[in-house]
């Protein structure tokens, strides 16, 4: 009897402790200003040895949902290892800003980030003219070290940038043979008017030749254009066999409804969009993108096969149940930050000369899809790339690279 | 005596603030030079120009070609050459939409200027020699000879400097007997027609000189900032300026600059605190500005009659029951 | 031959669509000089209930039915606290909607988590016509479409409160003075306006899928129309978005897509700039 009582008052007491680790937590970050999000770590003296993360990103605009993926994504990991002790003996601390989708907005608040808060590390940005709009107020005028978590077009070859997304040499290498087996020989590149799908189509086009297929139509819409009958229009009449798409929302959900619609799928037709990830099922109807295959670094059906995956998508899927998902989107974060840890601990400080050396040949053995390393020299990253195909509305893995792939930048 | 208030305010805070304070405030003192370029044209000539931001992006544009293609970034050649695009593109769009057979109406000016700039946004963002949706990144700084305006005080003064300047000019364009004629036009168009003023000449004129220093204000962003893209082109920057300067209340000159410079450090301050609502609250802001004051902010400080060179009735075409003895006060 | 009935067919379908959201515009515009800087908000609103109601498991036609319904409300509300101030300063009633807008769409942008969301249409599947495949929803499109635009010239012209709208637009001084209650004319418009722009979202919203940003695109088309078709009457309203309509669908058949999306307002304004009454010769411009 004394056991249960004892049980029970220790479980009273950890519940209460939690409940006040949580209070004391919450008003801490309320006291300490409705300024910019600040995760108190658990130490009570230690906010002044704090290691200061900056983490600029789009919590307002309409890539929103990416952008609060990425902040869960920074919270948990900061989470993480302040619970396992910190770096170097002290913990980190999140200084979250909005980049709200506007240059202008995002580049004032970013050197907020550098000169106010003087962070030790940025990491952020979504789109490639965010990330080109504040690397020189992080880089060149802040001298601050920046990693960019984003898939996006290559070519970013600046000093103390590293780059932890997928580039289009890791996209498509692996997809385009496949799409050649298992879809035709006849492309279309239909794609958003901006630079990430003009790089992409250029290398695409070199492999899709090579491997003996043929491009019928390559062409570049405005990013808001909803209606795409012509150019449905045109592959129809081309029998066109796979559609290599580039649009993106908010065109690609009626354009591919519109596809659907004129009988594409029935023609044994494949679509292929490489960014596709678990957030972009939402729109459309599972019937409409039934066979739709894509390539990315991580989906959640990498679950089943890779246990560090299972644990990571487990954890974000209990602190934030809801609607903005851990997908592809997200993983560049995670890796981002926990490839930065490996190289702190290496560095033994903070000072951005040894942090970018050690970063620039990190490993971490962990991660989402599996294990990720840097390419010394190249500051960009290599990964596990799965391809996928969606079936009755989700995602099931048809093909994994062997090993890690190359990004083939800079 | 607000204006020299203000003046002083804004000279003597870089002193007071960080450096990247200091940067944010210049930014905000370059749009301040947009707005007041808006309210010459409507709130003293009755041009309602939904395109501003065309010249001011425009310049912003040409400058950066400058910069990258030919690599000349000296300030004796840049601003010069934004003020001259402003002037090219304003007089080119003034003609079509102001000349006429028959003056056009408010309406059509605006929606004109609208579509201009809503297509300089697209076309820049579709063609891939100006960067696309992209822009042009990584300007150069501006120089001179050897020195480099690199951002902060120095600018920020540069800055402060060349709005003055150009905040003289349009008070002393107003209260001339060009600014009567304009006042005239805008309060009785036929009106000044049968006096024989030659009023779509006057419209054009004036419509270009906004147009100027809008481009002068889009130059000295493109390398403030570092870089340009197509959002500064287009009609979303265009509104909000509008919106801006008609907050603070528009006929006053002085009016526009303080609702920008209002608006814009509310929203950086919201965005701090506030980091997914803030334009939710913003919009809430503008509302409640809206009703309560609808001549704007300059109406809850200044007296109609203080207005700077204010012919005639307020701009705003209702009837202040205090207003009719001002004909003869202003 | 199929081509060519394809792009008929949605060219057309299109039109229709553009018909419909621009005659709420049209109506407040033309009767009270007010360009609603939150019509393209009414639209995402109307969207945004259908698919309020679709998430509740409700089938998606009855959050069609019910979407004018909410959105006239929604346009009543703010025509009773904001617009009716400012009336006789119609630019500031602008920047008021202009205010409205912003709030409305950064609202449902945080209540739909800033995510693009799809919502089945209540008829699905396509007729094969000749070669062609036409969707079975833009063909109920367009048929609402025709029925609501008839109802509506039905409304203004045969009925005594059609009647009282036509004075109040033509003439409110004089309407005012042989006892016809402007204000409650204007709420009147102001609410179907609403309700139309409610209706156009609701029926869009599986053919663009919903996000904050829908309404946006179509306002500015929407003040195109207007333009062209000319303010102060109804049918000027139609032929404008007719015209906007047809050439903002057929121009990418024929051009490539960066030229189409400019050449609609270019035309659009050389137009009016020469004919400055619009098609259909209401108030002068």
């Amino acid at each position: 009897m004394h056991e249960e009582m004892k049980d029970k008052r220790t479980s009273l007491m950890a519940g209460r402790r939690r409940f006040l680790q949580g209070a004391a937590w919450m008003s801490g970050a309320v006291a300490t200003g409705l300024g910019s999000w600040i995760i108190g770590p658990k130490w009570a003296n230690s906010a002044a040895a704090a290691i200061k993360v900056g983490i600029a990103t789009d919590l307002t605009g309409p890539i929103a949902y990416v952008g609060n993926a990425t902040a869960n994504v920074a919270n948990m990991v900061a989470k993480d290892i302040n619970g396992a002790g910190g770096i170097l003996g002290r913990p980190i601390q999140l200084f979250i800003v909005d980049t709200a989708s506007t240059e202008s907005v995002a580049v004032a608040n970013v050197r907020r980030l550098i000169q106010r808060d003087m962070v030790d590390v940025v990491l952020g940005g979504i789109t490639s003219s965010m990330r080109n709009a504040i690397k020189d107020v992080i880089v060149t005028r802040g001298k601050t070290l920046y990693i960019y978590p984003e898939q996006y077009e290559g070519k970013e070859c600046t000093p103390y940038l590293f780059c932890t997304g997928p580039t289009p040499a890791q996209q498509c290498d692996q997809i385009i043979p496949w799409l050649i087996k298992n879809g035709g020989k006849r492309f279309a590149l239909p794609s958003a008017n901006y630079v990430w799908p003009r790089v992409l189509n250029k290398y695409a086009r070199e492999l899709i030749e090579k491997n003996g297929g043929e491009v019928i139509f390559e062409e570049y819409y405005p990013l808001d254009q909803v209606e795409y009958s012509a150019t449905v229009n045109n592959i129809m009449t081309n029998h066109v066999e796979v559609v290599f798409n580039t649009i993106i929302a908010p065109g690609v959900g009626p354009f591919f409804k519109r596809l659907h619609q004129a009988g594409f799928g029935k023609r044994r037709g494949r679509l292929a969009c490489v960014y596709y990830d678990e957030n972009a099922l939402n729109l459309n109807a599972p019937n409409e993108i039934e066979g739709l295959a894509s390539c990315l670094d991580y989906y959640r059906a990498v679950t089943a096969q890779d246990a560090g995956s299972a644990r990571i998508q487990t954890e974000y899927d209990k602190q934030f149940p809801g609607k903005i998902l851990f997908s592809g989107a997200a993983t560049g974060m995670y890796r981002g930050l926990k490839l930065w840890e490996v190289a702190v601990k290496e560095a033994g400080n903070l000072d951005r000369e040894y942090v970018a050396a050690a970063l620039d040949h990190a490993e971490i053995s962990e991660g989402p899809g599996g294990s990720a390393e840097m390419v010394p020299g190249r500051r960009h990253c290599r990964m596990n790339m799965y391809t996928a195909v969606v079936k009755n509305g989700d995602f099931e893995i048809v093909a994994r690279s062997t090993g890690l792939v190359d990004p083939r930048e800079c | 005596m607000l204006e020299i208030a203000l003046l002083a305010v804004f000279a003597a805070a870089p002193m007071m603030l960080p450096d990247y304070l200091t940067i944010f405030v210049t930014r905000v003192l370059i749009l301040a030079l947009l707005a007041l370029s808006f309210d010459l044209v409507w709130g003293y000539s009755g041009i309602m120009s939904f395109g501003q931001a065309l010249f001011f992006g425009g310049a912003g544009y040409g400058v950066a070609l400058l910069a990258r293609d030919l690599e000349i970034t000296s300030i004796f050649i840049v601003l010069p050459a934004a003020l001259a695009i402003g002037l090219t593109l304003s007089l080119a769009i003034g003609t079509f939409l102001l000349l006429g057979r028959s003056p056009p109406a408010t309406i059509f000016v605006a929606l004109g200027t609208l579509t201009g700039s809503y297509v300089a946004d697209r076309l820049a963002r579709d063609w891939y020699y100006l960067g696309g949706q992209n822009g042009i990144p990584s300007i150069p700084p501006m120089t001179a000879g050897g020195y480099v305006f690199a951002e902060g005080r120095v600018y920020y003064y540069l800055t402060l400097s060349v709005l003055a300047i150009l905040y003289l000019v349009c008070r002393f364009v107003v209260r001339s007997q060009f600014g009567l004629a304009l006042a005239g036009v805008r309060e009785h168009e036929a009106r000044m027609a049968f006096f024989g003023y030659k009023v779509q000449q006057l419209k054009l004129i004036v419509f270009s000189l906004a147009g100027a220093i809008a481009g002068l204000a889009g130059g000295l962003y493109a390398f403030h900032e570092g870089f340009v893209w197509p959002d500064i082109l287009g009609a979303a920057l265009s509104t909000q300026i509008a919106l801006y300067a008609l907050l603070g209340g528009v006929g006053t000159l002085i009016g526009p600059v303080i609702g920008v410079i209002v608006i814009e450090i509310l929203g950086f301050w919201l965005a701090d605190g506030f980091p997914r609502l803030w334009p939710m609250i913003l919009g809430l802001l503008l509302l409640l500005v809206v009703l309560f004051s609808p001549t704007g902010l300059i109406g809850l400080v200044v007296s109609p009659r203080e207005r700077v060179g204010r012919f005639g009735r307020s701009p705003l075409p209702y009837r202040h029951a205090d207003e009719g003895a001002d004909d003869a006060a202003a | 031959m199929d081509s060519a009935l394809n792009a008929t067919f949605e060219v057309l379908s299109f039109a229709a669509i553009v018909v419909l959201v621009v005659l709420g515009l049209g109506i407040i515009a033309g009767m009270m000089g007010i360009f609603n800087l939150a019509h393209g908000e009414f639209v995402l609103l109307g969207a945004y209930s259908t698919y309020l109601v679709y998430s509740l498991g409700l089938p998606v036609w009855l959050g069609m039915v019910a979407a004018p319904f909410a959105v006239a409300a929604v346009g009543l509300v703010l025509e009773r606290l904001v617009i009716r101030r400012f009336y006789a300063v119609p630019v500031v009633a602008m920047l008021g909607t202009y205010a409205l807008g912003l709030i409305i769409r950064e609202g449902v942008r945080s209540l739909i988590g800033g995510r693009y969301l799809s919502v089945p249409e209540p008829i699905g599947g396509s007729l094969t016509v000749g070669g062609a495949q036409l969707s079975c929803w833009r063909l109920a499109i367009v048929i609402i479409t025709t029925a609501v635009m008839l109802a509506s010239y039905l409304l203004l012209t045969r009925t005594s409160f059609g009647l009282r709208v036509r004075a109040a637009l033509e003439n409110p001084s004089l309407a005012r003075v042989s006892g016809i209650s402007t204000n409650a004319i204007y709420a009147a418009t102001f609410t179907f306006g609403a309700a139309l722009g409610g209706l156009a979202g609701a029926l869009i919203v599986p053919v663009f899928s919903l996000f904050a940003d829908l309404g946006i695109r179509f306002l500015i088309l929407g003040f195109l129309a207007i333009m062209v078709g000319g303010i102060g009457t109804f049918q000027g309203s139609v032929a404008g978005a007719g015209a906007v309509g047809v050439l903002s669908a057929a121009l990418p058949w024929a051009l490539p897509p960066v030229l189409a999306d400019v050449m609609i307002f270019v035309l659009a304004i050389v137009f009016v700039k020469f004919q400055p009454r619009g098609l259909i010769a209401g108030r002068r411009l």
